[in-house]
């Protein structure tokens, strides 16, 4: 049970303590944008993007608490639409490079 | 020691560069790619006949409110909770969109004419009942108005412009004396004026109030015969003398009753302006919207938005402006409006980069067939529909005889 693990294993203890400045450091990155992107989705967070507007989502909230939200939904959705594909597309490249090199 | 360090310094050096060219080489790629994705047909939200895509699913969402008591209590206890304006114009926004709708689309004639019937006179009944300070922010009775009673041109127009939209897609007997009547209130208080200038707040003249009050002077005449080319004419000439900024050539954006400028111009202004004298003056609205283009509309890698202030002029930010984002000037106001002078002048060449912005970056929320934008609000939703429907209201007017 235990050694049909493993290589999982290796491949997540490999993507963690992966160099930042690598093509799995960016992959890396990446994933994280995506999941924290499936975070604020899912927690609704969208709805709060109104502030930018000068509006509430909702009038019981405060319209600071509600700005903070939709700030962060904002900063993470730029990340995951903007960033993300960058670190993937040079990620790639790096990749291609160094098997170009090598060969 | 030294030279192994000065080794593993270059390594570091020659890692950070190969990062640093690829991460360049892959956003050279992406951005400019990135519109493709939220590119849509020029069909999707505009069309000369029929309603587009978008603006049923925007208006879908608005009929629901109207529809429903409890939900538009708590979307007007939202607006109101910022401006008390936007309650307002949330309501006319949409009246303004269900009459242009009403003759895109013959078969939902009666519907649509049903729910503006019912905008209009509730609207009439709230200002009626709580006066005018109901629908204008709290300082407007910060200091008495200089013309007595006190009148809002921002509520006069507006509530006009609804009756006479209405009217032109079918008559209705008891809006015409409403209307004849408001539009009186806003010809004696413009020409007691020198500047011929009416005030929205206390001694706050409004450029975007005057266009929605020429515009429904002009209906007016269309509607029951009577003849103002004389004072529509004379405001224009008036406004070409007092009112241009003189570094852009655009209008100002608000004045003093004697016609001193408060603002220069403002794109939450100048895009609806543009749209609103081209019943008025076709030659002055269209220099006006191409002036505003030029200073204001912005492009980048197939996306566009509105500045809120040429660079020439650099106004305080403001409840019409929204939060303006750094850098790229990006005003919600404004963007939002240009929607509606690209959408008037046809300029699709913008309106379809516009559009590319609105669904990359206003957050799009469809449920069951409805279409909101998160950034924005019911607003700026209602200003987004009518600029998807406006045209043949006004094609109406302008080819009847002034």
């Amino acid at each position: 049970m235990n050694t049909s693990n493993t290589p999982n294993k290796s491949r997540w203890k490999r993507l963690f303590r992966a160099e930042l400045l690598s093509p799995v450091g960016f992959l890396a990155v990446a994933g994280l944008i995506m999941l924290a992107y499936g975070a604020v989705e899912a927690a609704g967070w969208r709805e709060h993007t109104t502030f930018i507007s000068g509006t509430t989502a909702s009038a019981d909230m405060r319209w600071q608490a509600s700005a903070a939200r939709g700030l962060a939904y904002m900063l993470v959705y730029f990340a995951f639409v903007l960033l993300a594909p960058i670190l993937a597309l040079a990620a790639s490249f790096w990749a291609a490079g160094r098997r170009w090199m090598t060969n | 020691m030294k030279t192994e360090i000065l080794t593993s310094m270059k390594a570091r050096l020659r890692l950070w560069l190969r990062a640093l060219v690829v991460l360049l080489l892959a956003a050279a790629l992406w951005l400019p790619s990135v519109h493709l994705f939220f590119k849509q047909a020029p069909a999707r939200f505009h069309s000369a006949t029929g309603v587009p895509p978008k603006a049923r699913a925007l208006a879908e969402r608005h009929l629901r409110l109207w529809s429903d008591p409890e939900l538009r209590k708590r979307e007007i206890e939202r607006m109101r909770g910022s401006n008390a304006e936007w309650d307002f114009m949330g309501r006319t926004f949409l009246a303004w969109s269900l009459a242009e709708m009403s003759l895109r689309e013959p078969a939902q004639k009666e519907n649509y004419l049903r729910i503006l019937d019912v905008i209009i006179d509730e609207t009439i009944r709230l200002e009626r009942e709580k006066g005018i300070y109901f629908f204008l922010m709290p300082y407007a009775q910060a200091q008495p108005y200089v013309e007595k009673p006190a009148r809002s041109l921002f509520l006069d127009g507006e509530i006009a412009m609804m009756m006479g939209l209405r009217r032109a897609v079918e008559e209705k007997a008891e809006y015409r004396q409403l209307m004849t009547e408001r539009i009186g209130h806003m010809l004696d208080r413009m020409q007691r004026s020198k500047a011929l200038a009416a005030e929205s707040y206390p001694n706050e003249c409004w450029l975007f109030d005057h266009a929605v009050a020429l515009a429904a002077i002009r209906f007016g005449d269309y509607l029951d015969g009577t003849d103002h080319s004389v004072f529509l004419r004379e405001w224009i000439a008036k406004a070409k003398q007092n009112l241009l900024h003189p570094e852009t050539g655009l209008l100002v954006s608000s004045y003093t009753t004697d016609g001193q400028p408060l603002d220069g111009p403002e794109g939450s202004t100048i895009w609806f302006v543009s749209h609103c004298l081209r019943v008025v003056d076709e030659e002055f609205a269209r220099d006006q919207y191409q002036r505003a283009r030029k200073e204001l509309g912005r492009e980048l890698f197939g996306f566009a938005w509105s500045r809120e202030w040429p660079k020439s002029w650099k106004g305080p930010l403001d409840i019409d402006s929204g939060v303006v984002i750094p850098g790229l000037e990006v005003s919600p106001g404004g963007s939002g409006l240009a929607f509606i002078g690209a959408g008037s002048f046809g300029d699709m060449e913008f309106l379809t980069k516009l559009h590319s912005t609105l669904d990359f970056a206003a957050f799009p929320k469809r449920d069951q067939g409805r279409l909101k934008y998160c950034a924005s609000n019911q607003v700026g939703d209602a200003a987004m529909l009518y600029a998807c429907v406006l045209g043949p209201l006004w094609e109406k007017v302008k080819s009847a005889k002034p």
